[in-house]
């Protein structure tokens, strides 16, 4: 019996970016006990139980000797059950039962059952990928999880259901079942704009929006359609490419909110959290190695929060940051993580607190101070990157009935789709006008638009910093029109989109 | 006895005013403003016993008998206020001194004009001033027809007063803006207040009303913050600087009720807006009409109420006014539903073009101040069409 060291890989994610964790495990004569070492949280020690009971109960051998296992580096802070697998084959090579070197070429990720059953955990498609990103060739992944593993190009696959699966495929009793990858789901019909009747300028916001990422503030009475236009946002918007789509499923993948068996998603995700909820839950957070919140679970795609003045405005404040970088950074003790947060926000509120003021059929009941002091709760900052802030009105009966049906929504991502072309030919693939660079959109405008664009701002009272984000408005708008150049009537459109918040608040 | 009174304290406050004065005698008069019961008691006092009236001017006699009576806790608490002010620019009249309007303190202690009135600039008190006051939750109606009328008064020269206010005082101090006759501000709070915030922050409304010479006025300490008192308080001043008061829309518990009021008490002539008899809004102005009040349906009643000619033959620049801005469709929508509001939605409907093209014409209005945005829709801020007003007859080509 050789005192062999045993070394099989693993991965760590933080946030998602993925570092090799080397687990070593050798035994040395002693009492039969497990040691394991290097920074381990609470559920990582209990794989040392977990991989006992499975090792003992599939029929293999568990030492009379001392183990002691090491997750190097220690330093790194290491969570989850994700360790289960890489340390019960490294137990199995110290112990003779897989050739060692065989497991040293190994990589490994997934849970396990006392009965052995290997199983996948949360965040296993962000760890395969980091897995081939790291430049694992041989990557034993749990067999629920193949299919959704063989969608990132790598290592070669080896998808177990059990241990005795593992033993035999690593002392080469059996072959690797072969894995057909995941299927790409098109965008599956969801709800459409045509449902939607009359609302004309919201359509155009929500339109506009769409071509070039800007945030939009929906304001208007109780059942008025802001939510109905939210959900239909995604329905309009470019479906995901392959790996944005995998970018997302990742983020999910780690926030358990998808199991690996669900069809690739290329709807783009939407996420309407309550207004109860924390910060944390917002952008991300949770101790030892933060998750991601809802701004990065709406990564790509678009984030609705209704009712935006009824959430805590430190919570609200929290949500500058992402929408300002595109990612949240969120600084633990022993780890910094970042998610990607790229999203479209689209904000709801009612005009006053009891909801009813400028509604032609009842009257406002609130004090005007009132009024005020609920506006200001949305503080400046966020308020100016709302770009496109919209009043709805309450439909009446008459429109009910007469209004024109909209048009479909598959007419309007048509329009989206040519309009964001212009801006890819611009800056390139993904590019969001939302983000165009200063320089670049001052070259395209016209002489007096620029000029017009900074005497109205002044006339009614806009911030310094609305100068370039209602430039950048008027850019979407141009590329809606086709034209090349921005011109006076697209940056007269893009103020009307921002004069709400300012009347709002003088 | 009043005349009396008033010269001693003009005397007694040239220094307040005078460059250079002794910060000393300006806190003390100052501490002596803020407690006007006991002051005026002390000055009478000292008018009935002084010895030999004529051997001593009033100024002279308050300085060596009244002050030397103040409490001198009242004196330090009046220091800082006093540097406030002085670090903002303020400049602070009592009343009687040659800066304080003199029709503010007409019959003065008998009328309840403030003891003290500090000013931001300089208040135009030569010119016939009309008050444009009305509620805070004004309706489109009323925010358009107080545009209407306070641009037609400052052009034809005449200064537009208001509360500073959201909903009607703002709509007119607004529309006054860079008119002939401009428009000041009587706050209800101190100077170092922001408030209503979104006016008092750099660039808001505050800063233009200073930036066209008008004035920001208070009876308030610098850190008095805007109390329901206080601001009700600030109403009397209004009325008492307005020659002609006009009120556009307020509810039952109006303070523009009070503005009307104090203003009849002064003799002078109070004009109301008549409003929709359903609306909460137009409680306030039907019961003037009801008491007797002037009704004001075109700038011309208000223009009349203060003598003041339109049909200046000087001829005014600005009262040409440019061509409308909004395309032809988009001007007889609003046109037909003036004086009501029309949404954004309904108006896209109606005049048949495309959001786009709309809804940057509607900027261009509103920049132009042709059109106001309020809490129901849009309105034209002047009544559209040639007959009723002459000088805007031929602007809209309709």
């Amino acid at each position: 019996m050789g005192r062999a060291l045993a070394i099989v890989r693993g991965v760590a994610l933080l946030g998602l970016s993925p570092r090799e964790v080397r687990v070593e495990a050798t035994s040395s004569p002693g009492l039969p006990v497990l040691r394991l070492v290097g920074l381990p949280d609470a559920a990582v020690r209990e794989a040392g139980d977990r991989v006992r009971a499975a090792i003992t109960r599939h029929g293999l051998r568990w030492p009379g000797e001392r183990l002691v296992v090491n997750l190097a580096p220690a330093d790194l802070p290491k969570v989850g059950s994700a360790f289960d697998l890489p340390l019960a084959v490294a137990v199995l090579a110290a112990t003779g039962q897989v050739p060692v070197e065989v497991a040293a070429g190994c990589w490994a990720c997934g849970e396990l059952g006392l009965d052995g059953s290997v199983r996948p955990v949360a965040g296993q498609l962000p760890l395969v990928a980091g897995a081939g990103q790291l430049g694992a060739q041989r990557l034993l992944v749990p067999a629920a999880a193949a299919a959704e593993a063989a969608l990132v190009s790598g290592p070669e696959l080896l998808p177990v259901a059990d241990l005795g699966e593992v033993v035999e495929l690593l002392t080469g009793r059996r072959r690797p079942r072969h894995v057909a990858p995941l299927t790409v789901r098109s965008t599956a019909p969801g709800p459409d704009l045509a449902e939607l009747r009359g609302q004309p300028l919201a359509r155009r916001a929500v339109e506009l929006a769409a071509v070039g990422g800007h945030h939009l503030l929906l304001s208007g009475p109780p059942g008025c359609g802001k939510s109905m236009l939210a959900d239909r946002l995604p329905g309009i918007l470019p479906e995901l490419s392959t790996d944005q789509a995998l970018e997302v499923a990742a983020l999910h993948s780690v926030a358990s909110l998808r199991s690996p068996d669900q069809p690739l998603e290329r709807r783009p995700p939407l996420r309407a959290p309550q207004q109860v909820v924390s910060a944390a839950a917002l952008v991300g957070g949770g101790s030892g190695v933060p998750r991601p919140g809802e701004v990065s679970l709406a990564h790509h795609g678009v984030l609705v929060l209704d009712e935006l003045l009824e959430i805590p405005r430190p919570v609200l404040d929290a949500l500058r940051q992402p929408l300002e970088r595109g990612e949240v950074v969120l600084t633990r003790s022993r780890a910094r993580v970042s998610y990607p947060a790229r999203v479209l926000l689209v904000a709801a509120t009612n005009p006053c607190p009891c909801g009813f003021l400028g509604d032609p059929r009842r009257s406002c009941t609130c004090r005007p101070d009132r009024v005020e002091r609920y506006r200001a709760r949305l503080s400046g900052p966020l308020l100016d990157r709302l770009d496109l802030q919209v009043s709805l009105r309450p439909l009446d009966h008459r429109d009910l009935l007469d209004a024109p049906t909209g048009e479909p929504s598959a007419v309007v991502a048509d329009r989206v789709a040519a309009a964001r072309q212009l801006a890819t030919e611009r800056s390139g693939p993904g590019a969001l006008n939302r983000d165009a660079p200063t320089p670049q959109l001052r070259r395209r405008t016209d002489a007096s638009a620029l000029t017009g664009l900074a005497g109205a701002l002044q006339r009614v009272g806009g911030s310094a910093r609305a100068f370039d984000r209602t430039l950048r408005v008027a850019r979407t708008i141009a590329d809606l029109a086709g034209d090349e150049i921005i011109r006076g009537a697209h940056v007269e459109e893009a103020v009307a989109y921002r004069l709400p918040a300012i009347r709002g608040a003088a | 006895m009043t005349t009396v009174v008033m010269d001693a304290l003009t005397d007694a406050c040239q220094p307040i005013t005078a460059p250079g004065s002794d910060p000393e005698l300006v806190a003390a008069l100052v501490a002596w403003a803020v407690r006007p019961r006991r002051t005026l008691e002390a000055v009478r006092r000292v008018l009935a016993a002084g010895p030999a009236p004529d051997t001593d001017s009033h100024g002279a006699r308050l300085r060596s008998h009244v002050l030397p009576q103040l409490d001198p806790d009242d004196l330090r608490a009046a220091r800082a206020p006093v540097e406030q002010w002085r670090r903002h620019g303020c400049r602070v009249a009592i009343v009687g001194d040659p800066g304080y309007p003199a029709r503010l303190g007409d019959g003065w202690p008998h009328t309840d004009g403030p003891v003290l009135l500090v000013s931001l600039g300089v208040l135009a008190t030569s010119v016939p001033t009309v008050a444009v006051v009305g509620s805070r939750s004004a309706t489109s109606y009323g925010i358009g027809i107080a545009a209407w009328l306070a641009e037609a008064a400052g052009a034809a020269g005449a200064h537009v007063l208001s509360g500073g206010a959201v909903g009607i005082d703002a709509a007119a101090h607004r529309a006054a803006l860079g008119t002939r006759g401009g428009t000041s501000v009587v706050l209800g709070c101190g100077h170092d207040i922001a408030y209503p915030r979104g006016h008092a922050r750099p660039g808001g409304l505050f800063d233009a009303v200073r930036a066209q010479g008008g004035a920001l006025l208070s009876e308030q300490f610098p850190q008095v913050p805007p109390r329901a008192g206080v601001v009700r308080a600030r109403n009397r001043i209004v009325a008492g600087l307005a020659d002609v008061v006009v009120v556009v829309e307020g509810s039952s518990r109006s303070g523009a009720l009070l503005t009307a009021t104090t203003a009849s008490d002064r003799g002078r002539p109070v004009l109301a807006v008549p409003g929709d008899v359903r609306a909460p809004g137009s409680v306030a102005p039907n019961r003037l009409l009801a008491e007797g009040g002037h009704p004001c349906t075109e700038p011309q009643d208000l223009l009349d109420a203060l003598g003041t000619s339109r049909s200046d033959p000087g001829g005014d620049p600005d009262t040409d006014r440019p061509l409308s801005v909004l395309p032809a469709s988009v001007h007889a929508a609003l046109a037909a539903a003036w004086p009501r509001a029309l949404s954004v939605d309904l108006l896209l409907e109606r005049a048949g073009l495309g959001a786009g093209a709309v809804l940057s014409a509607l900027t261009r209005a509103q920049v132009a101040g042709e059109v106001v945005e309020g809490p129901d829709g849009l309105v034209l801020c002047r009544k559209p069409g040639g007959a009723d007003t002459p000088r805007e007859s031929g602007r809209h080509g309709s």
